[in-house]
């Protein structure tokens, strides 16, 4: 019988967050060396939450997910009125010193919210009713979100969407329908809503060389950092990509290439790896548990995390468009990594407690 | 509570999402490993691109100076301010405090921000040549606004300005097509446009040197890794005497026109003065399209030299030539005269003198001194334009001198075989006598004039008239005339400032020879004095002569467009040059 967490996972998470602060202690010349400590105090924090959730029983988080969604959906809803604008964005709640990104949180309410929906239900397909369920406890915070505006923060809420119909089940001639509409809502979005700067972004994953000091700057650069690594790296702090700040959003959204280009293929690869052992061990407790809930929110965080770390790391290498998207657990951000470990300690809980209740 | 179902489905599902999401992790690392360790090289190549930066290191031009040591053209420091946007915190805030300190117009550098693409990280140039006092004020803040950056360099200074525009001229930027040609030039580079600064350019453009830097995404210099020293251009001493320049500045006045001096035995440039002119020092920054459309919209076309580009009919400035052909061809002799009765009718139209009541008996000298038109007529007649149009040519006109600095007019010599060919119609007899008072189909340069008189005062000499002296004296073509014809004509030329009639009586006190000329822009109606024209119909002014009459040195011509009379506005402008130019002898810059 066991009752500890899963210690694999709890170092691949350690891992990947020292990495983050060993990155931001060698970008800090291009970035500024305050982000450091900020983000060892969001670790300590990210950290402590994990392991405080982890003592919770899954049965707690199941039974309190509707009272979490609907106080993540009043906080979307606060932020508009109350929130504070940077870049364009109304995301944020600031209080002195600390500022609170509620958009990064409120998916962990709706991850549990589709998992506690799906967990209850006894059919193996769904609906037209279970379908627009689903649907619903995603389409609203994200709907909240691209209010902000945050496209970025908005997309991610994508794979706990698909993956909500997927594990519900819906036949497969839905698929093919959602498959359609899915590609005219894109050729829909792409002759009206998006906006000529995003379309570059696109056509630049197309053709590198499209417009290396416009749209594909970023790209290009990001991609001259990586591949500049080599097999053992620059060295921490040396890589001049970085640290002339050639390389965009380096402690964000480009953070992969700069530690790839400080540590070369073996700093990145060992970094590819610790996410690839996240992602495992999500899908080992998906084969250790019997619960509906317990396997449902699983799957749903290892879609998102996988989304994530896929999107990010699709831009950086250069084969999908820069949206914003960053990655998890590695990226600087408070809210980010705090809202990551809570997901996190979620999903020790339910490994803590996966024989408990059976 | 919960509920406790089979979740088989639920499992194979979640199976089949995590072996995709394995597979495509699997793929970006492989794409991690193409990168870093299969193209590695090449991308490390272009990061190495990326920051090390060729950096053009601009030579100073040599400066001109003028024959005394006055300096023409100069480098004078000036400070360019640049603001590396990607590195300011609040750029409206950069923008607030450069407004407030009267450096650059908010508006301007909004628009500049907002047209730059984004991505481009390098520095906007806000302003050009400030002044010491903002270079001042922006280094006291400069750790406010690390965005800003005040960098030197040299700007080309005009201290004549306008004085000295068209014979020093002005700097361009060089085109792309020069930018590829020239060893390490930059797309903003300057070189000579016209005048001095184009006929020395290989002389006074010394060689950039070039630097590679370490520079930031923004641009900013981080480190110099090595340098190749720029060579500066030599400096130039050319032929222009200042203060004979500043003299024929004075002369014009406000007048349009022009003034050449030469040295009638070398055929060096003393002066060379095109009116209006313009300041050349607004061509050593960018220009505004305000600024340059002021220049360029001048009806009265300042960036013309007309020294060289405006050609006139030479009118009674022509007849001292055409009398020397009518010696030399043995149809006259000085003693040859005619009785004028104010015109005379020739294949039948009559041809006025510019003296209605006529001159009455006129030989050669005296006809050069009253300027007598009849004379002139039926000497011309004589000559006919088969012996005029060789003479014109042997004394210069009709062909460019050669001078340089700028696109230089040839001029016009009217012939039968010129009349076919251009106007496609023949050449009438009576064209041959309007030509004998250089009217009609003959036009010269102020230019031309000045050497052919140079020729008269130095025994026959065709100089080449320079600017820049040149290592071995130039080649002057004579032209063989007998000296006791010539002496005959240059009797006549005296008697026009001395003669009790001469033309030019308002010269009497210098010692000068020359010849006034009145050139009839439309054609004379038959009433009506010329003050009555309007000013473009109104005819140009011309003198043209030398001095001192006993020693000859120097060759002066005055063009005033539109002036009127040659002797009432041409020979006191022409004064006004001779005084500056007989007191700075050749000597004089040896006592100095």
């Amino acid at each position: 019988m066991q009752h500890r967490i899963d210690t694999i996972l709890m170092l691949a998470v350690v891992s990947v967050l020292a990495a983050s602060m060993v990155n931001l202690y060698g970008v800090s010349a291009a970035v500024g060396s305050g982000l450091l400590m900020r983000q060892v105090v969001w670790c300590v924090i990210g950290l402590s939450l994990l392991w405080a959730c982890s003592f919770i029983r899954a049965t707690y988080w199941e039974k309190a997910a509707p009272k979490i969604y609907a106080l993540c959906l009043i906080a979307l809803v606060a932020v508009l009125v109350f929130g504070q604008v940077r870049g364009g964005t109304r995301g944020w709640f600031v209080l002195g010193p600390i500022s609170i990104q509620p958009s990064e949180f409120a998916r962990l309410g709706t991850m549990l919210m589709v998992a506690a929906f799906l967990g209850k239900r006894e059919d193996g397909q769904l609906h037209l009713g279970g379908f627009l369920v689903v649907s619903t406890i995603v389409a609203i915070p994200v709907g909240l979100i691209l209010l902000e505006p945050d496209l970025g923060v908005a997309l991610t809420y994508g794979p706990v969407l698909l993956i909500g119909w997927w594990l519900g089940g819906l036949r497969p001639r839905v698929w093919v329908v959602l498959g359609l509409l899915g590609v005219i809502t894109a050729g829909v979005a792409w002759a009206t809503v998006l906006k000529p700067y995003q379309k570059e972004r696109v056509l630049t994953v197309l053709d590198a060389d499209r417009d290396p000091y416009g749209a594909g700057y970023q790209v290009r650069q990001s991609r001259i950092a990586v591949g500049s690594g080599g097999l053992s790296g620059e060295g921490i702090g040396r890589g001049s990509q970085s640290v002339l700040r050639f390389l965009p959003a380096q402690h964000t959204d480009f953070a992969f290439a700069s530690w790839a280009e400080a540590t070369g293929f073996i700093g990145a690869s060992a970094l590819l790896i610790a996410f690839s052992v996240i992602l495992l061990r999500l899908g080992v407790l998906t084969e250790r548990t019997g619960q509906r809930f317990d396997l449902g929110f699983a799957t749903i965080v290892f879609a998102w995390l996988a989304f994530q770390i896929i999107v990010n790391l699709g831009m950086v290498l250069g084969w999908l468009p820069t949206a914003g998207i960053t990655l998890p657990l590695f990226s600087y951000g408070g809210s980010s990594v705090i809202s990551t470990c809570a997901t996190l300690g979620i999903v020790q809980s339910i490994w803590r407690h996966r024989f408990v209740n059976q | 509570m919960r509920i406790h179902t089979d979740p088989i489905l639920f499992r194979q599902r979640s199976r089949m999402v995590l072996v995709l999401v394995l597979g495509v992790i699997g793929l970006l690392h492989f794409k991690l490993f193409h990168l870093q360790i299969i193209q590695g090289q090449t991308w490390s190549r272009m990061a190495t691109n990326n920051r090390l930066r060729k950096i053009p290191v601009p030579a100073p031009r040599g400066r001109i100076f003028d024959r005394q040591g006055v300096v023409l053209a100069d480098n004078v420091p000036a400070w360019q301010l640049l603001v590396f946007p990607d590195e300011a915190e609040e750029l409206e805030h950069t923008i607030a405090f450069l407004t407030g300190q009267g450096i650059i117009e908010g508006g301007d550098l909004r628009q500049k921000f907002s047209e730059r693409r984004i991505g481009t990280m390098a520095p906007l140039v806000v302003a050009e040549n400030i002044s010491w006092e903002h270079v001042a004020r922006v280094r006291a803040h400069q750790s406010d606004f690390p965005e800003l950056s005040v960098v030197n360099g040299y700007r080309r200074s005009y201290p004549q300005s306008a004085g000295t525009a068209h014979v020093v001229g002005y700097l361009r930027r060089l085109t792309e097509g020069e930018v590829e040609r020239y060893d390490n030039s930059q797309p903003d580079q300057l070189i000579g446009a016209t005048g001095i600064e184009r006929l020395g350019e290989e002389f006074i453009r010394g060689k950039n040197g070039e630097r590679r830097v370490v520079v930031s995404a923004v641009g900013r210099q981080l480190g110099m890794v090595e340098e190749e020293q720029s060579i500066p251009g030599d400096d130039l001493a050319v032929t222009i005497d200042t203060r004979i320049q500043q003299a024929a500045v004075e002369a014009l006045g406000k007048n349009a026109g022009a003034v050449v001096v030469l040295d009638i035995h070398t055929g060096a440039v003393r002066a060379l003065y095109s009116s209006p002119s313009f300041d050349p020092n607004l061509f050593s920054s960018p220009l505004s399209p305000k600024e340059w459309s002021k220049i360029s919209d001048d009806p009265q076309h300042p960036l013309q030299n007309r020294c060289l580009q405006g050609t006139y009919p030479p009118g009674s400035t022509i007849k001292p030539f055409l009398a020397l052909a009518g010696l030399q061809e043995d149809l006259v002799n000085p003693q040859w005269s005619v009785y004028c009765r104010g015109s005379v009718t020739l294949y039948g139209h009559t041809f006025r003198c510019w003296r209605r009541g006529g001159h009455g008996r006129v030989d050669m000298k005296r006809a050069l001194e009253v300027s007598c038109d009849v004379y002139f007529y039926l000497l011309g007649q004589k000559l006919g334009i088969e012996r005029m149009a060789p003479w014109l040519e042997r004394f210069g006109f009709g062909r460019p001198t050669g001078l340089g600095p700028a696109h230089e007019a040839s001029g016009l010599i009217g012939t039968p075989e010129w009349s076919r060919r251009v106007r496609g119609t023949p050449w009438y007899a009576g064209e041959s006598v309007s030509v004998s008072i250089g009217q009609g189909p003959v036009l010269v340069t102020a230019i031309q004039m000045a050497r052919a008189f140079a020729l008269l005062a130095n025994g026959g000499y065709l100089v080449q008239p320079y600017l820049i002296p040149p290592a071995t004296p130039l080649e002057r073509e004579f032209v063989p005339l007998d000296p006791s014809s010539l002496e005959v004509v240059i009797a006549g030329l005296k008697r026009v400032v001395v003669g009790s009639e001469g033309t030019a009586r308002s010269l009497r006190g210098l010692s000068v020879a020359g010849k006034t000329g009145t050139a009839q822009v439309a054609r004379l109606p038959s009433e009506g004095s010329n003050t009555e024209r309007a000013h473009h119909l109104q005819h140009h002014a011309w003198f043209i002569g030398w001095g001192p009459v006993d020693d000859p040195e120097v060759a002066v011509a005055v063009l005033v467009e539109h002036g009127g009379g040659g002797g009432s506005v041409a020979a006191p402008a022409a004064a006004v040059v001779f005084r500056a130019a007989l007191r700075s002898g050749p000597n004089l810059g040896e006592g100095k």
